[in-house]
Formats: structure tokens, C-alpha cells, sequence
């Protein structure tokens, strides 16, 4: 009698199990069973793990060996430099050659030339950027739209053209060798950069918080002042930081019009001049690059994400 | 608001909707006077300079009668036409090679893994470089007698003897477009990265459900998908070799020979190498216009976001 009960009982196993196996006859694999088919997938994933990690590597090996080989020719002693194989890790790091450097060359006096242009140049572009970028964006201005065009089609002029009538005008009012002529010609690039990224946070913006500001009586420059600058403060750091790292960069400008006396070069004329003076000493030249990019670097490292934000954010729309 | 009423008359109440408008010129102002100033009138003279046969041009005073001198000689000029083909070579071996490295990396760091945005962080480290910076370090790297790069092909094997890459044409070009990928493609990778984060992930899911593969997903989903940013990032790509002074002049000032003399590197040496500055405002209203027709494609695209 038992025999019936258990050939009765033997078809209905738990029902998950049983549609899990309905599902496996009408599947076209069903024939791997399961546990080497999660160790197959595990194998699977970790290849693709392996792969991703191993590419990462390579990439970020490549690319940063340059920034890593300044750093180590900077900290290597001079006649090290000269000696075959190259030696890929300083021994004994020399920390004096940015002693040298500033007891050499003029090069603090570079850098404060360098931070003081970069400086000017983002408060003079932004301050005149915000107020139009403002104006772009919540004000329906005749003549907004070829206004827009033309800062984008600014933004694409070549330096190197718009530094000839930049010498000219500079020679006849004798601003060739200060370094405002510098913080002016950036500004042709800058304030229409700015401008540009700048319209775009305020876009993103909506404005019934200024209405709503305007309607309790708040004027409407205090309006901008007191609303749309606090919440547009990402976007406004983010512009900055760029007008900032701009100017910084800049050599075509200094090249141009700095030359003359070299207590007002820039860092990135001091360097290049180095380069092609005192090509021996490249512990010397590696040391100054590195003084030169390591705030730029590390605002980057801080400040990706809003960095990267600005520059592709005009691409998105 | 108890003021007198002529008071009220004499100041424009800006608050009022009638007189928005004027306000929004108002905040315009300072930038399109500056702008005027820094880029209408610079051109303006530009243009202007470009038509006269000067050495040193100056305001003011009595400037030369307009002549087409500079511009026939740009036609006939084997320099321009040199600086024209190297241009055209660099944009070629520069745009292409940072789309494919560029394409490659944004590809990559779009998977998913830990560490992902320390990896995106350092993959598009060199973009934060100094131009001149990025130069220095590669000449050190590219110096003939003690550069590791010329280290590593001969013990390699891949060279017998070092590469003057100073006086070598080739060596030369192939020096300029390293670094200037080294600096530029990160911008490509940036920017495709952004592209790829905008296409919809279920667009892959639908496709994965439907049996698409891999690289037909790719093929078929991602590249479309990414069509417009890599038109994008190629013409901002190519605006930028066109117009880039830093990275040639401080590594080959144009040389040897001329065969890393791009157009930016031309206009400069003439303006202020030879100081023949009709001749370089020439070459350089020349490249201006180039360049304006390459962005168009770009300021057409954005024409409808400005309002």
C-alpha cells in the first residue's frame, strides 16, 4: 500500500524546484548543472575583473610615468643624470635642489608673478562674466542670442594671431613687460569661457527663488547677490578654479610680451627659459616644472569632479 | 515707499518689470565693452595690420596704405604651404590617435569595478599639466644622449643608435604629436566618458534580452550613441592643435626645417621672429578663418541652447 502513496507523492517535489525545473527543459541550456554553471560565470567575472584591472594599470602606468620621471629626475643628484641605465628610483633623494632653484634663479619671484596674474585674471573675468552670464540667462535681451554666438566663436580664435595687435596696442599705451598686459590678452580667451559656463549653472537654475526674493522687495542686484550667487557657488568655484588653471598655463602671452626683464617672467617662461639655457641640469629644470604644475595638479585632484563638470557640461546639451 | 515724487522720477526702479529689460543690459555691459575692447578691436586691427606691408606696426599716426602684398606672398610662400600640410598632418596623427586611446580608456573606466573613480581621476591626470610642463618633462625624456626614451629603444633593440629628435624631421614631428597626445587625449577621454554616461542603460539591457553581442552592442548602440560627442570633442580637438603655440614652440620652435612649423608656430615667427608682423597677421587672419569654419559645425550644434 505504500508503494501507490510514494509514486503519488514523487511527481510533487517543493514548487520552486518544480518550476525551476519546467524552466530548465524549455531553456536551450539545461543540461549544466547549476553549480558549474555559477563557477563558470565566477570564472567569467573574474576575467573580466582581471582584465579591467590589468588595463587600468597599464593605462595609468603609461601615462603618469612622465609626471612620475620628473619627480625622480628632480630628487636625483646631478651626476647621476648622465650615467647609463637610467636609475628608475632616486636613492638618495636631494631635497637642496629646490634650494638651488631659489637661491639660482629668481623663482619665487616668478611664482608670485604667476599667482598674482592668475589671480587678477579670474577676478577681473568673472566678476564682468557673472553679471552677463546672469543677464544671458534669465533676461530675454535683443541681441542675446548673436551676443551667445559670438562668446562661443571667441572661444575658438587663435592666440596666436590676437597677440600681434595685442603688441601693438600695448607698445603705443607702454604696457609691453608689465604683467597686465598678460592678464588682459588671457582675458580674451577667459571671460568668454566664463561667461559660457557660468550661463550654463545659472540654466540649471530655477528662478522662482529670485522671483520670490523680488516680490518680498529685495532689489534686484541684492537679488543676485544674496540668491543666485550663494546657490550658483559650485558653478561659480568651478569657473574660477578653470580661469584660474588658464592663466596659469599660459606661455604664448609671457613669451610675447614679458621677456624683456626677467623679474617679471611667469613661471612657465622661467621654465622653458631654463630648458633651453642650462640643458645639463635637468634635475634643475624637473624641479622647477614640478613647483610649476603641483598646484594646478593638486586643485585637480580636489576639484575633479567639478572641473570635469564645467568642461563637459557645454558638450551635453 | 513715502518718497517724493520727484525723486522717484529721476531714479530708474529697476525692480519693476517695465524697466527688467534695461537692467539685463546693464549687467551686459561690462562684458560687451571689455569684449569690445579685448576682442572686436584686436581682430579689427589685426585685419587691418594683415593689409599692410609693416615690419613693426604701430596705432596710431599714419599707417601704410592697404595692399594685398601680404596675401600674395602667403600664396606663393612655400612656408605657408609647409605650415598648411604639417597642420594638417598633426591634426591627422593627433586627432586620431587620442580617439582611439581616448575611445579605448573611456570604454574602460565605464565598466564597473572598485576604484572606478580613482582610476577616472588618473587616466585624465596630464589634461591638469602645464603645457610647458608636459614639454619640459618629454624633452628630458626625448634628450638624445641621456633621455630614457631613447634608453629604452636601444636596449630594446628597437634602435642601434639614439634618435636626434631635435634634428631629425621625423623624429621631430613624431616627438610634437607624442606629447600632444599625451596632453590632448585625456580631453578626448573626458569628454567620450560624459558621452557614454548619457546613453540610456537599458537601451544595452534591451539589446542583451534580444541576444546582441558584445561588439554588436557596441556597434550598434554605443558608437551611435556617441556620434555627437565624438563630433564634438574631434572639432574641439582639432581647434586645438590648430592653435596651439606652447607645446611646439618651447619643444622644436618649428623645426627642423620647418617640419613642425603648424600655422600658430608660422604666424608667431613672422610677427615676432622676423618681426614681419603684416606678414604674420596675414598667416594668422588665414588661420582664423580656418578655424571659424571648423566651429561652425560646433556653433551650429550649440546655436539652440543659447535660448
Amino acid at each position: 500500500m505504500t508503494r501507490p502513496d510514494r509514486t503519488i507523492e514523487t511527481p510533487s517535489p517543493s514548487p520552486a524546484r518544480g518550476t525551476a525545473a519546467d524552466g530548465a527543459a524549455t531553456m536551450p541550456y539545461p543540461l549544466v548543472p547549476e553549480r558549474q554553471r555559477t563557477a563558470g560565470r565566477l570564472r567569467r567575472a573574474f576575467a573580466r575583473k582581471l582584465a579591467i584591472y590589468t588595463g587600468v594599470a597599464a593605462t595609468s602606468a603609461v601615462l603618469l610615468f612622465p609626471l612620475y620621471w620628473m619627480l625622480v629626475t628632480a630628487l636625483s643628484p646631478r651626476t647621476r643624470l648622465r650615467e647609463f641605465p637610467p636609475r628608475l628610483w632616486p636613492e638618495e633623494p636631494q631635497w637642496d635642489v629646490f634650494h638651488d632653484l631659489l637661491a639660482t634663479q629668481p623663482f619665487g619671484r616668478w611664482m608670485w608673478n604667476t599667482s598674482l596674474v592668475a589671480l587678477s585674471t579670474m577676478i577681473l573675468s568673472l566678476s564682468v562674466s557673472v553679471l552677463a552670464a546672469y543677464a544671458l540667462s534669465r533676461h530675454k535681451l535683443r541681441g542675446g542670442q548673436s551676443l551667445g554666438l559670438f562668446i562661443l566663436t571667441a572661444k575658438m580664435l587663435p592666440a596666436t594671431l590676437m597677440v600681434i595687435p595685442f603688441f601693438v596696442i600695448f607698445r603705443s599705451v607702454g604696457l609691453v613687460g608689465s604683467l597686465w598686459s598678460v592678464v588682459l590678452a588671457q582675458s580674451t580667451l577667459i571671460v568668454p569661457f566664463a561667461t559660457w559656463m557660468l550661463k550654463g549653472y545659472f540654466d540649471t537654475i530655477p528662478d522662482e527663488l529670485e522671483q520670490a526674493a523680488l516680490v518680498d522687495g529685495c532689489s534686484p542686484l541684492g537679488t543676485i547677490w544674496r540668491i543666485v550667487l550663494p546657490v550658483a557657488a559650485p558653478g561659480l568655484a568651478a569657473t574660477a578654479l578653470y580661469a584660474f588653471v588658464l592663466s596659469w598655463s599660459d606661455f604664448l602671452y609671457a613669451r610675447t610680451f614679458l621677456t624683456t626683464s626677467q623679474s617679471k617672467w611667469t613661471l612657465n617662461l622661467g621654465i622653458a627659459t631654463l630648458k633651453g639655457e642650462f640643458i645639463t641640469d635637468w634635475n634643475v629644470i624637473m624641479a622647477g616644472s614640478l613647483m610649476a604644475a603641483a598646484p594646478i595638479i593638486v586643485v585637480y585632484l580636489f576639484l575633479e569632479r567639478f572641473l570635469v563638470g564645467g568642461l563637459t557640461a557645454g558638450a551635453q546639451k | 515707499m513715502n518718497w517724493p515724487k520727484g525723486s522717484t522720477a529721476s531714479v530708474i526702479d529697476f525692480s519693476s518689470p517695465r524697466h527688467r529689460t534695461k537692467f539685463g543690459y546693464l549687467l551686459m555691459a561690462p562684458a560687451v565693452i571689455l569684449m569690445a575692447l579685448i576682442i572686436v578691436y584686436p581682430i579689427l586691427l589685426s585685419v587691418d595690420i594683415s593689409l599692410q606691408d609693416v615690419r613693426i606696426a604701430r596705432v596710431g599716426g599714419a599707417s601704410e596704405p592697404w595692399t594685398l602684398a601680404n596675401y600674395r606672398w602667403l600664396a606663393t610662400s612655400a612656408e605657408f604651404w609647409n605650415a598648411v600640410f604639417v597642420t594638417i598632418k598633426l591634426v591627422a596623427v593627433v586627432g586620431g590617435v587620442s580617439l582611439a586611446i581616448g575611445l579605448g580608456t573611456a570604454l574602460l573606466v565605464n565598466q564597473r569595478f572598485k576604484g572606478r573613480s580613482v582610476a577616472r581621476l588618473l587616466v585624465a591626470l596630464p589634461w591638469a599639466v602645464p603645457e610647458v610642463v608636459a614639454v619640459v618633462i618629454w624633452a628630458w625624456m626625448l634628450d638624445s644622449s641621456f633621455g630614457i626614451i631613447n634608453w629604452a629603444l636601444q636596449v630594446s633593440g628597437l634602435l642601434s643608435a639614439p634618435v636626434e629628435f631635435a634634428s631629425n624631421a621625423t623624429a621631430a614631428f613624431f616627438a610634437v604629436s607624442a606629447v600632444m597626445i599625451w596632453k590632448g587625449y585625456p580631453f578626448v577621454s573626458i569628454m567620450l566618458l560624459a558621452g557614454l554616461q548619457s546613453i540610456p542603460e537599458e537601451h544595452h539591457q534591451a539589446a542583451q534580452v534580444d541576444g546582441a553581442s558584445t561588439w554588436q552592442r557596441f556597434l550598434y548602440i554605443t558608437l551611435p550613441g556617441l556620434a555627437p560627442v565624438i563630433g564634438v570633442t574631434m572639432v574641439m580637438t582639432t581647434l586645438w592643435v590648430f592653435r596651439d603655440f606652447a607645446i611646439i614652440f618651447v619643444l622644436t620652435r618649428g623645426g627642423p626645417i620647418g617640419a613642425t612649423s603648424t600655422l600658430s608656430i608660422l604666424t608667431w615667427e613672422q610677427s615676432f621672429g622676423f618681426f614681419r608682423m603684416g606678414q604674420g597677421a596675414a598667416v594668422g587672419v588665414v588661420t582664423m578663418i580656418i578655424c571659424a569654419l571648423i566651429s561652425r559645425a560646433l556653433v551650429g550644434r550649440f546655436a539652440q541652447s543659447v535660448h
